[in-house]
């Protein structure tokens, strides 16, 4: 087993047991996903930075009463965005979530011509523009779903709702998008 | 899978987010009681705090190679730990609960005089044998109060902590979108009224509890003995009454605040 990496329920027990090693390689494992999702809802990279220090903290305390048997994500995503929404709500201000393209992607073939890079480019951008155009509601759920990649049980535990309300609210979203793609398509 | 959503997953990967920071996250060694060692561990502090100390002179003779190193690898993480106390026993020779990180020990008086509503105490448990008070950032908003009871006819007492009953209040209200995903499949939960508040009885060992406090906040407290719980709304005021009791029992403790 050299060189696999630990499952995380290893890391957690050993981390309970008061090995803080185990627990700086959980921080490290999770550590881009928890910023990640604090920034979706916080909206604030500084904001996100707090919210996931602090909740990674919460979390250490929390550790013993998390069921080894349990999928560690959702339960580490909802402490997160528990503290990024205080965070919010201690601020009383929302920075609106702005999502870029990085200038560096590369989409589709392997060797596709300028060209066809800069006007695949330009659709993902004039879509991407869609979606920060929408409401906070729909635009989180899109970034969960579709750029973070959570599942719907992880959706659902970061941004506070049953993962029942995650698909009717995803649902939705993509309703309210596809008509700004086809209005835009149609101008 | 439809072609919006297909575009929209082809994104992934081209979303330019801000780099993740290096955290810092400072730990406790021995977090509150909530904490690691307190529930597991106990028997084992006074080793643990002995190789807690010795970590933390090791972590702290050993940063600035380990920043190096964790440079070199990427590891954008800086973990401190803090020695803290280490976690009485749960048979502490001290205070009625104060091995349960509940907070500051106080009077019903003090307590009474630190938070905006009237504490409750139900007639049918008497005075508590002792209270303690938890204010923020580690309590709600507006403060915790939980009254300790060593004993009470027909309730078992805990082996381990020596408290039989705990009534625990805030200011604030259930979450409903997480209260039922947090019980936990070995537990139970079951919709009850309290002289017509609405409440909840949850049977098995639930041990975590989501609610909203008075300012909005989120706030996961545990449930301390991990036995079975009732919680209900009384006027603004979340109470939790926590025991090794019946439904019937804990119904009638309730109706009696």
């Amino acid at each position: 087993m050299e060189g696999r990496p630990a499952d995380d329920s290893v890391l957690i027990a050993r981390a309970v047991r008061g090995d803080s090693a185990a627990y700086e390689e959980i921080v490290h494992r999770y550590q881009q996903l928890a910023f990640r999702i604090a920034y979706v809802i916080t909206g604030s990279a500084a904001d996100a930075e707090d919210a996931a220090q602090e909740g990674f903290v919460k979390a250490y305390r929390a550790l013993d009463r998390f069921r080894l048997d349990a999928d560690f994500r959702p339960w580490l995503l909802r402490i997160m965005a528990n503290e990024a929404r205080n965070r919010v709500r201690s601020s009383g201000r929302r920075h609106r979530l702005e999502l870029r393209l990085t200038e560096s992607f590369r989409p589709g073939d392997a060797a596709p011509s300028p060209e066809a890079v800069a006007v695949a480019m330009d659709e993902r951008r004039r879509l991407l523009a869609m979606v920060n155009e929408l409401g906070d509601d729909d635009r989180m759920v899109i970034a969960s779903r579709y750029f973070l990649e959570l599942s719907g049980e992880e959706t659902a535990a970061a941004l506070g709702i049953a993962e029942g309300t995650v698909k009717s609210r995803l649902s939705r979203a993509l309703a309210r998008l596809r008509a700004r793609v086809e209005e835009t398509a149609n101008a | 899978m439809p072609d919006l959503e297909r575009q929209l997953t082809g994104l992934a990967g081209a979303i330019d987010w801000p780099p993740t920071p290096r955290l810092n996250v400072v730990l406790p060694i021995y977090g509150e009681v909530t904490g690691l060692a307190g529930r597991r561990g106990w028997r084992r502090w006074p080793y643990a705090l002995a190789a807690g100390v010795l970590i933390v002179a090791t972590l702290l003779a050993y940063t600035p190679t380990r920043d190096v190193i964790a440079g070199w690898l990427n590891l954008h993480t800086t973990i401190h730990q803090e020695q803290h106390p280490p976690t009485p026993s749960p048979r502490p020779p001290g205070q009625l609960g104060s091995s349960l990180g509940l907070g500051t020990a106080v009077t019903l008086e003090e307590a009474q005089g630190q938070v905006s509503w009237k504490i409750a105490v139900p007639s049918a448990l008497g005075q508590p044998d002792a209270v303690y008070l938890k204010q923020p950032p580690s309590g709600p908003s507006q403060g915790e109060v939980t009254l300790v009871y060593g004993h009470s006819p027909d309730i078992k007492v805990s082996g381990q902590t020596g408290v039989a009953v705990l009534v625990t209040e805030a200011r604030g209200r259930i979450n409903e979108n997480f209260f039922q995903k947090m019980i936990g499949p070995e537990s139970t939960i079951e919709q009850v009224s309290v002289g017509g508040h609405a409440g909840y009885w949850i049977a098995g060992h639930p041990h975590d509890f989501v609610f909203t406090d008075a300012n909005g906040n989120f706030h996961d407290d545990a449930l301390r003995l991990a036995t079975n719980t009732l919680i209900f709304d009384h006027n603004g005021t979340l109470v939790r009454i926590e025991a090794d009791m019946t439904k019937a029992q804990a119904l009638q403790i309730a109706g009696s605040i």
